[in-house]
């Protein structure tokens, strides 16, 4: 008969933070009913509530670990810091919004339901144990956020992007469901642990499931790929990212990475950090791949990006080069004894660059105009005159993404290169830092822009209260982790998610 | 290696018609054929799920992807009148979009379709399984708390998601 | 069983090639999703068959979900398309360029 599973067993504890952030969109849908349509600020207001509940809960739970749901679930340090991330996001997300939709007058109260759903599929995405939830979260991840990206509709340019994005979204999630097929055929499980406990068998058997493993990796690798934007499948980025309206890019550009990094990062680091092709090897088989993305990314995402007069398609390449950095982590943890150290630098990266990246676009979005007009790397001309706090923040953050010292992008980036010249990447390590240096071209410009050149300066009229407050956050965050690092890096000090091999 | 008998039989026919739907859908230039073509395809691999042993998986194939799916897309070509034949087939970055999709071709045909045989004909000697999933199986670990719970309930958040999203780009504004 | 499981594995991997190679070679967007709907058919074939080659109940499982998504995908997929082409009159794909680049 039916063997009926306690709630003790499904070990609902862990799953809390991500469970009441899902429930909360769910009750939102429902309150939004009740708030009258001139009011729609209190549906933000309730949306951020929600998400502080989740973020307190996942304090609360920060360093309990174990699975739950039957081993789908899986809760740790890896969770809790990604959650924090995810988190935040979605906080500030809401605070760009909620001037931002009034001023397009595009209020509409699913924004947010919409905003909390795809921060649950997130959160999903950073705790999945499971290649089928890996799936799902994925898909709860994006489909929300096609939506958000067409929001400023009838307009052409967010329909358009909404589209672009939708397709190459849809087609991405069909490589990653056939490479999972994949796997699963060389496994016969969809769990990450036990497909890790299947591979060495596979290796040492050196069958044809070899191949199937290869391929099912390559395909998952194209799928994830096409989410966190890394070269050869980050044509769509700048489109989308120009086009759907400013918070929206913000969270997406932040939010979708750190989910998408995070079932990376899982799928790779747990369950094939010991996939070699034949016995004695020390990186896993999918190494040299990663190791050759991530150079192309850093390499055109920052060359590229010097090229564009538009701050939104600018900050778009700047968001792949960034892919690349921590790209650049997840090569590195493809090397045994490496992996937990890695998977720390890139949850580091991660964090310094949602902090840098939502503060930057958060000026982007004061200095554009109600119709989503003027947001070219020349409207910052005079910002220094016209709006000093402005211009030194955004100088704080343009410093920041470039990786100068006593800023968070430094603190990232210290900790990505430390692990690719620990893991034996140092051509790869040599790349990263010669494209920091490229990428001070295209960070500079602004911060001459607003200091060095004449102009009448941009009123920021964007600049409202609440933005100014998303704004305050992303700076004191970028300039406490550059300057007091312990503070986040304490928070990952257990990460582990690869288990350490004793037997190669 | 294949005796002729009915299952065998009915392989090839469905195989004629997943692969024929398939290049029908890249090849036509007539979307309502191109719709039909799709139907056939979806068909044909409902029928495979029949031949592997999965009927329920085969029915809900014909009622979702056949049902809805299919429909819905009807509908699109109706609402977006571009049922008449279409000017181009491809698009301008075609001979790009070719030698990638070659290139895929290849390394699935060097990877997938030569190794599966593996050296002794077979999935690396994994024998087929003697045990079938059953529907009762499948129910069980869907909502028994055996494993899939969560994919389960996240499931149901990604279609209320996707509803809302719907309504929110079709509805005009008041 | 009369056909194996190897046969089947090697036409879902062509049926996949036919999806995708139509994703990126046509221009309507609905052909182009009907594409991706083939190349999704082609994961949950393989996933059938690895299933019947395993006999646990995931892969099938995986197809209920990979089923579940292309539901929701097509709702909202067709229902961006039909946006798109209420404001341009086309939902040809070499069209949509707003946006420089």
């Amino acid at each position: 008969m039916f063997q009926v599973p306690t709630i003790a067993d499904l070990n609902l504890g862990l799953t809390l933070p991500a469970l009441s952030l899902a429930l909360g969109a769910c009750v939102l849908l429902l309150l939004d009913l009740f708030v009258p349509r001139e009011r729609k600020e209190i549906t933000a207001w309730l949306a951020m509530a929600g998400i502080a509940v989740s973020f307190v809960l996942n304090l609360a739970g920060f360093n309990e670990s174990g699975t739950a749901f039957l081993g789908t679930f899986a809760a740790d340090q890896f969770t809790g810091f990604l959650n924090i991330v995810i988190l935040i996001t979605a906080f500030l997300g809401v605070l760009l919004s909620l001037d931002y939709l009034k001023r397009a007058k595009i209020e509409r109260g699913e924004y947010y339901v919409l905003l909390l759903l795809s921060a649950a599929g997130m959160m999903f995405m950073s705790s999945a144990n499971d290649l089928i939830v890996v799936f799902i979260a994925l898909e709860l991840l994006s489909i929300p956020l096609y939506i958000m990206a067409t929001f400023r509709a009838p307009d052409l340019k967010s329909e358009e992007s909404g589209m672009k994005y939708f397709i190459l979204g849809a087609f991405a999630g069909a490589f990653f469901v056939y490479g999972a097929a994949l796997v699963y055929g060389a496994t016969g499980t969809t769990n990450l642990p036990e497909i890790f406990a299947a591979v060495n068998g596979i290796i040492a058997a050196g069958g044809s499931q070899m191949f199937l493993l290869l391929m099912g990796t390559g395909l998952i690798l194209v799928g994830l790929g096409f989410k966190v934007a890394v070269v050869p499948f980050h044509m769509w980025t700048p489109d989308v990212y120009e086009g759907a309206p400013t918070p929206v890019t913000a969270f997406m550009s932040v939010g979708a990475k750190a989910g998408g990094f995070a079932g990376l990062l899982r799928i790779m680091v747990v369950a094939l950090p010991v996939f070699v092709l034949k016995d004695g090897q020390t990186a896993a088989a999918w190494q040299q791949t990663f190791w050759l993305v991530a150079a192309a990314t850093l390499i055109l995402g920052n060359i590229v990006a010097i090229a564009q007069t538009n701050v939104k398609r600018m900050l778009a390449y700047s968001s792949i080069a960034h892919a690349g950095y921590i790209m650049m982590a997840v090569a590195a943890a493809g090397t045994a004894g490496v992996a937990n150290e890695a998977t720390r630098a890139a949850l580091l990266y991660l964090m310094a660059y949602m902090f840098t990246n939502l503060g930057a676009f958060g000026i982007a979005l004061a200095i554009e105009k109600d119709d989503g007009s003027d947001t070219g790397v020349d409207n910052f001309i005079g910002l220094a005159k016209s709006k000093p706090a402005l211009a030194a923040m955004m100088t704080v953050f343009m410093l920041s993404l470039t990786g100068i010292p006593l800023t968070g992008g430094f603190v990232g980036k210290w900790f990505v290169f430390k692990s690719a010249l620990d893991a034996g990447l140092v051509p790869l390590a040599i790349i990263g830092v010669l494209t920091s240096v490229i990428s001070a071209f295209y960070y500079v410009r602004i911060i001459v822009n607003m200091y060095l050149k004449d102009g009448e300066g941009d009123p920021a009229a964007g600049a409202t209260r609440y933005v100014n407050w998303a704004i305050y956050v992303a700076f004191a965050g970028t300039l406490l982790m550059g300057i007091f690092p312990w503070i986040a890096t304490n928070l990952s000090d257990t990460v582990v998610l690869a288990v350490e091999m004793f037997v190669r | 290696m294949l005796e002729l008998n009915v299952q065998t039989l009915a392989f090839f026919v469905f195989a004629l018609f997943v692969l024929g739907g398939g290049l029908g859908v890249i090849t036509t230039r007539n979307l309502v054929h191109g719709t039909l073509y799709l139907i056939l395809s979806l068909f044909g691999v409902a029928g495979f799920f029949v031949l592997l042993s999965a009927p329920f998986l085969a029915v809900v194939q014909v009622l979702v992807y056949i049902g809805a799916i299919a429909i819905l897309i009807v509908f699109a070509v109706m609402l977006t009148r571009s049922m008449t034949s279409l000017h181009e087939v491809v698009n301008r970055q075609w001979v790009l979009s070719t030698i990638v999709a070659v290139l895929l071709f290849v390394m699935l045909t060097v990877t997938i379709i030569l190794p599966v045989w593996g050296q002794d004909g077979s999935l690396a000697g994994q024998p087929v399984s003697e045990v079938v999933a059953t529907t009762t199986d499948l129910g069980k670990a869907l909502v028994d708390g055996n494993q899939y719970v969560l994919p389960f309930e996240v499931a149901s958040l990604l279609l209320t998601a996707a509803m809302i999203g719907a309504i929110v780009i079709a509805r005009d504004d008041e | 069983m009369s056909v194996d499981i190897e046969v089947y594995i090697a036409l879902s991997a062509i049926l996949f090639i036919l999806g995708a190679m139509g994703v990126l070679v046509r221009r309507n967007a609905i052909l182009v999703f009907m594409s991706v709907e083939l190349m999704l058919n082609a994961a949950n074939l393989a996933l059938v068959a690895f299933s019947r080659l395993w006999g646990g109940a995931e892969g099938h499982l995986f197809v209920f979900f990979v089923m579940t998504v292309a539901a929701a995908e097509v709702a909202v997929g067709l229902a961006l398309i039909v946006a798109i082409f209420r404001s341009k009159q086309s939902i040809d794909i070499d069209e949509l360029h707003q946006m420089e680049g």
